[in-house]
């Protein structure tokens, strides 16, 4: 008993004596020079999963590949980080070992990301898929407002509907009996818009045609997602699109000798018959210029939201089954994008009830698209999940 | 002709006290040998890593303030499970009640809101956070106590449903615990008189001391209350306890919603501490599971519960933290983990058996 209490009162001391350190190793932090020589710009980003993952993460790898190529430098890679509460301590630590410009490409490494940001103005932290409005008080944050986030923390991210319109072309094409499958994350505005555009693609080659939604409410597992891709194949449905970070979908498609549209990367070998194209991503020149900038004196605090313009958003090479005539149909689609002469969401538009979205000619806003709960005339599912 | 030489376990009838200290620091000398053999043939520096492994683990400061922040949330889950074990009662399902803990933390402090002080509502969510995971053992408790059914399967299944409980409270638009109009499935933050801030602006929150006190309280409520004696007669022989007019079904219901609100208890410090939310995050740190292991690695001792519990913090925060401080890659600071882990566990035989090589005589025909 009388060790037990020795022990007790040991730990506490110890405890209380470190919190007295910390608080002041903590303080000497904020004083530290701010800003980068464009000479000492140390670089770190942080994956959910592995690099090999051939999907979200594989993607983001070849632009950090690319980001080193291009400025000659070498990425601090930390792997298997979940993203929760837990990982400020990742953050915390590669702030005190020397990284001055932080990437993270999940969307839980939010918050954490911002405390963490708030305490090193001097480091510069980019948000994959994040959005500032949800770290404050209003969103469910802890910061009051948009005036007192931190100024050294930026997010970045881009319009993949453009490139699943696109996709939802090949797979108009591809379908025989009309009913296609999407094996979709989450019921929230970025899927739920990569639905409506996937099956706005499909319906514009192919008026006939419906998507089935089955939701599996994680965005990887293997597992998960083969059985919802299975249950779709079941109900009838020739050709799968996705909205997760595996090729699960892809394989079971094969499988069964029906189509697959992917998601994130070029992956034609995953599933070789099935394959019609893909959404992906082009993060090098993202990375690129971003590193620039910061190596510069400057950490970018906006909200970059990429497209097809510019590049961060493509279309992966077509499956030998998507014919010449599609591909070039595509191919004029995806330069209109580009130029501006179109976009996915205009008018008409109706929900799946029949009431009216947009009139015919109106093109919808980013508020709108950002904050999208409704699937669109054609989709099979319910938009709450 | 020579006789085969053969292993003998040999049961102690009482363990030197010199190997109670000596077995637990040899497993960790021999754990950290087999690491650094791994560690050179992928060509890595041993010395490099384990010297980083440590002061990102015990020595620097925020690494002592990382491991006692962590430690928490340990202690809690390895005291729960600690205390249905002493009672050959296995109840692995902490990973579950833990969930729960989160659950109930959270509706707590949503559902309170801002109008109570922060004295108040901590408590109560720690209360409601750890009446949750009470709740949540109930089931299992009852018919072990009833009928018998083992605790091993019922605890773990529900373990699964409470996983899919947090899922669907996050991830259902429209939840209580969400953030309305959110472009992102996530958990509401509780209101600020709901959440403690860290010590000195680390990762250590007071809760830290208030789990320590517990640990110290179901020490003493195991070794010197009436009820702590009862625990002790049932474990050792039920029989005798009937015999002695324990009512072993009370007591086996009793120590398992207790166990249970232990590991609801480390749910709901995550809620005033570090987590703040309910956040399905927590399904993949395995905070309950690793409670079995450091309630194992003590023995079911309470007092050594807080020092496995930390130790295994250490390792787990140090471990993490490898593949930043060094180019190690994060699968070898697992690695280690496990085999530090491993070798401890394994060294028991040496405490509990003389173990010792004999030549079999053979039996001339």
């Amino acid at each position: 008993m009388k060790k037990m209490w020795k022990l007790a009162a040991l730990a506490t001391t110890a405890s209380l004596l470190v919190a007295a350190c910390g608080s002041s190793s903590s303080s000497s932090d904020t004083t530290a020079a701010p800003a980068a020589a464009a000479t000492d710009v140390k670089v770190a980003v942080v994956y959910l999963g592995v690099p090999d993952d051939k999907g979200w993460t594989y993607q983001h790898e070849q632009g950090i590949l690319d980001l080193e190529k291009n400025l000659g430098i070498t990425v601090k890679r930390v792997e298997n980080v979940a993203d929760n509460a837990d990982s400020e301590k990742t953050f915390e630590q590669l702030a005190s070992e020397g990284y001055n410009l932080i990437y993270a490409t999940s969307f839980g490494y939010g918050a954490p990301m911002a405390n963490v940001a708030a305490k090193h103005p001097d480091v510069c932290f980019q948000w994959a898929t994040g959005a500032k409005f949800l770290l404050t008080k209003d969103g469910g944050g802890a910061f009051t407002d948009f005036a007192a986030l931190p100024a050294n923390l930026g997010t970045y991210f881009g319009a993949a509907e453009e490139a699943r319109y696109l996709s939802g072309m090949a797979a108009g094409k591809a379908t025989k009996n009309n009913k296609l499958g999407y094996v979709a994350a989450f019921p929230i505005p970025e899927v739920l818009r990569g639905i409506n555009a996937f099956t706005l693609g499909a319906q514009s080659v192919n008026p006939k045609a419906t998507v089935q939604v089955a939701w599996t409410k994680t965005w990887f597992d293997p597992t998960i997602e083969k059985q919802a891709a299975e249950s779709l194949l079941d109900a009838g449905a020739d050709v799968l699109g996705q909205h997760q970070d595996t090729t699960a979908a892809g394989v079971a498609a094969e499988a069964k000798g029906a189509k697959w549209v992917g998601y994130n990367s070029d992956v034609k070998e995953a599933a070789p018959a099935a394959w019609l194209t893909a959404p992906t991503w082009n993060w090098g020149p993202y990375y690129t210029k971003t590193t620039k900038t910061v190596a510069d004196g400057t950490c970018p605090a906006d909200e970059y939201y990429g497209s097809m313009a510019d590049g961060l958003v493509t279309l992966a090479s077509f499956g030998d089954s998507v014919d010449a005539d599609t591909q070039t149909a595509i191919n004029a689609k995806a330069e209109e994008i580009k130029a501006g002469t179109f976009a996915p969401f205009t008018g008409p538009i109706t929900d799946q009830d029949g009431k009216e979205i947009l009139k015919a000619g109106e093109k919808a806003e980013i508020g709108q698209l950002l904050s999208m709960s409704f699937f669109v005339k054609g989709v099979i599912g319910s938009a709450k999940g | 002709m020579r006789s085969p030489i053969r292993i003998v376990f040999e049961q102690r009838s009482e363990t030197p006290k010199r190997l109670s200290i000596l077995v637990p620091l040899l497993s960790v000398v021999a754990a950290l040998v087999v690491g650094a053999l791994f560690l050179l043939a992928t060509g890595y520096s041993p010395i490099e890593t384990y010297s980083n492994m440590l002061s990102d683990g015990f020595t620097s400061s925020r690494g002592i303030t990382d491991t006692l922040g962590l430690s928490t949330v340990l202690i809690c889950t390895g005291i729960s499970a600690a205390f249905a074990f002493q009672m050959n009662l296995y109840n692995i399902g902490g990973e579950g009640q833990l969930y729960l803990g989160m659950i109930g933390g959270a509706w707590a402090g949503l559902a309170l809101g801002d109008r109570l002080p922060t004295f108040v509502m901590i408590p109560v969510v720690l209360l409601v956070g750890s009446l949750a995971g009470a709740l949540w053992v109930l089931l299992p408790a009852f018919v072990r106590s009833r009928l018998g059914t083992s605790e091993i399967v019922t605890t773990l299944l529900l373990t699964y449903i409470a996983a899919s409980l947090v899922k669907h409270f996050v991830y259902s638009p429209g939840s209580f615990f969400v953030t309305k109009n959110s472009a992102f499935p996530q958990g509401r933050l509780v209101p600020d008189s709901a959440a403690l801030k860290g010590i000195g602006d680390t990762s250590l929150y007071p809760t830290f001391f208030l789990v320590i006190l517990i640990a110290v309280v179901l020490f003493w409520v195991v070794k010197k209350t009436e009820y702590g004696y009862r625990i002790q007669v049932i474990a050792d022989s039920p029989r005798a306890a009937h015999y002695a007019g324990i009512n072993a079904n009370r007591t086996t219901l009793s120590v398992m919603l207790i166990s249970g609100a232990l590991s609801g208890l480390g749910g709901a410090v995550l809620i005033v501490g570090p987590f703040g939310r309910l956040d399905p995050g927590i399904i993949l740190l395995g905070y309950g599971y690793a409670g079995i292991v450091i309630a194992a690695l003590a023995r079911n001792n309470f007092s050594a519960i807080i020092i496995s519990g930390i130790l295994f913090a250490g390792l787990r925060s140090g471990g993490d933290k490898l593949q930043i401080s060094t180019s190690t890659p994060i699968h070898i600071g697992v690695m280690l983990q496990g085999a530090i882990l491993l070798f401890a566990l394994g060294g028991e035989a040496f405490r509990r058996y003389h173990i010792h090589a004999v030549r079999t005589e053979r039996a001339t025909q």
